[in-house]
């Protein structure tokens, strides 16, 4: 029996894919990797993923966890071959609570969805990361998603309450619950960010955040980066935490105005856009706040949305941009670094240089909140070479956040983009012990390999020395 | 072997897809598979990957690219502004040359040269409406005794191509009427309500005898000799109006895409268009067609995909429904495909049929019992769904209904 004949009899021809073309579909996601499927493979329930699971240890091939594909950084793109199982069909709600402010979903349940569902009791799934209207929470989970609303809600693994995972043997684990506080080894925060590496996630449990009373968010025009960068230092060290802080510069803001007609000013060479939550004088009180810090950094116009339907269309064209971009290149590199908000001034500077140097247009929409980048460089992939400058680019706009006292990624993951860079924020026994734990976890390592960890994690991998003072 | 006709798909215009995914969930084949060869992203892929010479323009390919409704709503979602519904056009026509089937011939001929054929349509509906008389259509194939169900009764009304209309009181410029394939014979009620509608605002309406069926269907299935053949004629009837009309959306959403089918002049053409909710709505909204102040209760609004993602246009029916005294209920905010898109009803029955449920049961469930469409092809749809206890009309019709009801026809409705 061959794989795909095996798989076939589990799922049906109707659930496998595997000519040529079906597979070449499937060897990418939203950024700039492809790789080599074997198979694609759609479960819809967790017995199932168990069964597919078993299939291809038989045959020893790796196992890919798929969403929507919308990942940027090759997380779901299959590097050597192997069975993409694809969650997009396990899309059920299973249930609200929303009592107890909580939901068992499917991994291929879309983010949005879940918020739509949830509307009704007042409640919402709170990262939003930008491909919200498209991304699955089975991904959301993966890569511990982000999103502008992550500034005061904190990201997916504030959201995740419970998980059950289908293991390396087959098996099915179930970590975390209803309970607020359970108890035993909390497994739940290592699944969540693993990228699917330690297994593959078959239901969520979710935390439903309550929708706020009030709401107001402001459009800030800004004639320089640096007062843009400036005043949303100044709003965070004035003592506020908004619900979001995002900015946008002059490039970037026309590819969104282009198609999106929100009125949005592509004379400025920023804007910020500015969220507060909470009650209503709460909210008053906020942004005048922020009006105040604004102006004081020069800030040239202030808009605040006027109802729903504005608000809904300033985050759109937010939610947006990475799409809009199109209109200025070919292709286009997105990348997801984090500074400490205080060095947003410099590193913006910087970035900027870096583009400069490398002869790359450099467009930046971001969380500024938290400091989290997302520097999009621009080119044209079928010019000789300039995927290789655009990726030294990005190793240098790494290293420069990472010497700023930042980190490797915000909210994308790892993926195969940045595993290699893993070594600038992690020492060799950081490496090794997150190595052993994927051991532990998946021993073949078959699940996503190569993710990640970079070759050579484990301290007595060959070829790598042994780092001084690690006990073996 | 790549891509062989003038039509293919372009380097240019594949790039303008970054493959983002925000398409996704607003494509119904996605949606119901789960499946990126059933997306927009992955269509687009697909082409790339012929133009790229990864792939063939074989049967895979062409299950990935006629599993596609045509209903563009993710070209209304995409950010980067890929031309969704040109590409798909293109891809087709490469499909046609390159690998046709025998029954993609056998459109070619029904779509390319008998609907635009006023004799073989005409034909046509007289053996349908005896059909509808005899009850004869019961021995229909599965999908096309669906759709037969769909029909309005046939009748022979006047018909308006070759004739003018005058308007009522001063003239504010002359409309060319697209008399369509089959509005014409199997919607007369909706000419009707247009150029009474027209009339009455001061346009004086021409249905020009030289015009033909506006191409959209052959264009859909890449039969695209035809589709340029076809849009040239429309070019030259329609000379000389300041506004062309279409009152089906899937004919309005084709003609202002003449620019590519017929060069330049096509172009001047395009930017004449109106879809009839458009300058119907815009008519009400300048006062030069009245608001109507009797309540008449909820009406349904389905939108065509070709009205509202093709197009982008909203707010106009509900605002003439509006101005009918109707109060409009959305039924679904994704405003996702009924399922008839032009010939996918008859030729993926089943895919037809699951969207065409979910969307009858969206009505279903909103407490109307009439539903305003803006296209000949989701009315029929919604009608053999839906059954006897529905209406489905088109909000022109509604509007004119009402408004003939409540300020009397105007003498010498029916010009020379």
């Amino acid at each position: 029996m061959t794989l795909q004949t095996d798989l076939v009899g589990l799922l049906g021809p109707e659930r496998v894919l595997s000519s040529d073309l079906d597979r070449f579909l499937y060897g990418k996601d939203a950024g700039v990797y492809r790789g080599e499927v074997t198979v694609v493979a759609l479960p819809e329930t967790t017995d199932e993923v168990q069964e597919i699971v078993r299939i291809a240890a038989r045959h020893d091939v790796p196992v890919i966890p798929r969403g929507a594909g919308t990942g940027l950084a090759g997380g779901a793109v299959p590097l050597g071959g192997g069975v993409i199982v694809a969650t997009t069909r396990m899309n059920q709600i299973f249930e609200i609570d929303a009592a107890n402010r909580c939901a068992w979903v499917g991994p291929g349940v879309i983010n949005l969805d879940l918020s739509r569902a949830a509307a009704p009791y007042g409640l919402h799934f709170a990262p939003d990361p930008s491909s919200q209207s498209a991304c699955t929470i089975g991904g959301n989970v993966a890569n511990n998603s982000g999103g502008p609303h992550c500034l005061a809600e904190g990201s997916t693994v504030n959201h995740v309450l419970g998980l059950e995972v289908v293991l390396a043997d087959g098996e099915v684990l179930v970590t975390g619950g209803k309970a607020p506080d359970p108890v035993g080894l909390d497994l739940r925060g290592i699944i969540v960010g693993s990228e699917g590496t330690l297994g593959i996630v078959t239901k969520a449990l979710v935390r439903l955040t309550p929708n706020p009373p009030d709401v107001r968010t402001l459009l800030i025009t800004f004639d320089s980066v640096e007062d843009a960068a400036a005043t949303v230092s100044g709003i965070i060290a004035a003592g506020l935490v908004p619900a979001a802080l995002e900015m946008m510069d002059q490039r970037m803001t026309e590819a969104v105005e282009n198609w999106l007609h929100a009125g949005l000013p592509t004379d400025a060479a920023a804007i910020l856009l500015a969220e507060v939550t909470g009650d209503t004088p709460a909210v008053e009180a906020e942004a005048d706040v922020i009006r105040q810090v604004a102006r004081g950094h020069r800030a040239r116009e202030i808009r605040v949305a006027r109802d729903e339907a504005e608000r809904t269309l300033l985050w759109k064209g937010r939610k947006s941009a990475f799409g809009a971009v199109a209109q200025a290149a070919p292709d286009y590199y997105l990348h997801d670094t984090v500074v400490p908000r205080t060095k947003l001034v410099e590193t913006m500077r910087e970035v900027y240089e870096i583009g400069e140097r490398y002869g790359l247009t450099m467009m930046n929409v971001f969380h500024a909140g938290d400091g989290n980048l997302h520097p999009l460089m621009m080119f044209d992939a079928s010019e000789p070479g300039a995927l290789d400058r655009v990726h030294a680019a990005a190793d240098e706009l790494v290293e420069l956040c990472v010497r700023n006292g930042g980190v490797l990624s915000g909210e994308h993951g790892i993926g195969k983009e940045k595993r290699d860079l893993m070594h600038l924020m992690f020492t060799p026994v950081d490496l090794d012990a997150q190595a052993r734990l994927k051991e532990v976890f998946d021993p073949d390592g078959r699940f996503n390999p190569e993710k990640i960890l970079p070759a050579g994690s484990r301290c007595f991998d060959f070829g790598r020395p042994v780092p001084e003072g690690a006990w073996i | 072997m790549g891509y062989v006709t003038a039509e293919a798909p372009t380097r240019t215009e594949l790039s303008t897809c970054v493959q983002c995914g925000l398409c996704l969930p607003h494509c119904p084949t996605f949606r119901l598979t789960g499946m990126e060869t059933a997306s927009p992203r992955g269509r687009l892929m697909a082409m790339s990957a012929v133009l790229e010479g990864v792939a063939e323009v074989d049967d895979v390919f062409a299950e990935i690219i006629d599993f596609c409704l045509g209903c563009r709503a993710c070209e209304a979602v995409c950010p980067g502004l890929t031309p969704y519904g040109r590409l798909l056009e293109g891809a087709r026509a490469e499909i046609a040359v390159q690998h046709p089937t025998r029954a993609r011939r056998l459109r070619r001929w029904l779509l390319g040269r008998a609907l635009g054929n006023r004799t073989a349509v005409a034909a046509a509906t007289a053996v349908a409406a005896v059909a509808q008389r005899t009850g004869v259509g019961r021995i229909l194939p599965g999908p096309i005794r669906r759709s037969f169900a769909g029909l309005r009764r046939l009748e022979g009304r006047e018909r308006w191509v070759g004739r003018r209309a005058e308007p009522v009181g001063e003239v504010r410029g002359t409309v060319a009427l697209l008399a369509g394939c089959v509005m014409e014979p199997w919607f007369p009620q909706v000419h009707e309500a247009t150029v009474g509608l027209l009339r009455r605002a001061g346009y004086r309406v021409v249905v020009p005898r030289r015009q033909t069926c506006c191409g959209a269907l052959a264009a859909h299935d890449g039969h695209a000799a035809d589709a340029h053949r076809m849009a040239r004629r429309n070019v030259v009837a329609f000379a000389g109006a300041d506004l062309v009309v279409a009152d089906a959306a899937g004919c309005s959403a084709h003609l202002k895409e003449y620019g590519h089918w017929a060069g330049e002049a096509g172009a001047g053409l395009a930017e004449r268009v109106r879809d009839v909710t458009e300058l119907v709505a815009e008519l009400i909204e300048g006062d030069l067609l009245p608001r109507l102040a009797l309540p008449r209760g909820p009406v349904a609004v389905q939108d065509p995909c070709h009205l509202r993602h093709a197009q982008r246009i909203i707010e106009a029916p509900r605002t003439i429904l509006r101005a009918a005294g109707y109060e409009p209920v959305e039924i679904d905010v994704d405003a996702m495909c009924c399922g008839a898109a032009g010939t996918y009803a008859i030729l993926r029955p089943d895919t037809s049929l699951e969207l065409g449920e979910r969307k009858a049961d969206q009505i279903r469930t909103s407490g109307s019992t009439i539903v305003a469409s803006a296209n000949p092809g989701c009315e029929m749809q919604l009608r053999s769904l839906l059954g006897p206890a529905y209406r489905v009309a088109h909000p022109v019709e509604l509007y004119w209904e009402a408004l003939v009801e409540s300020t009397g026809r105007i003498r010498s409705e029916v010009g020379g």
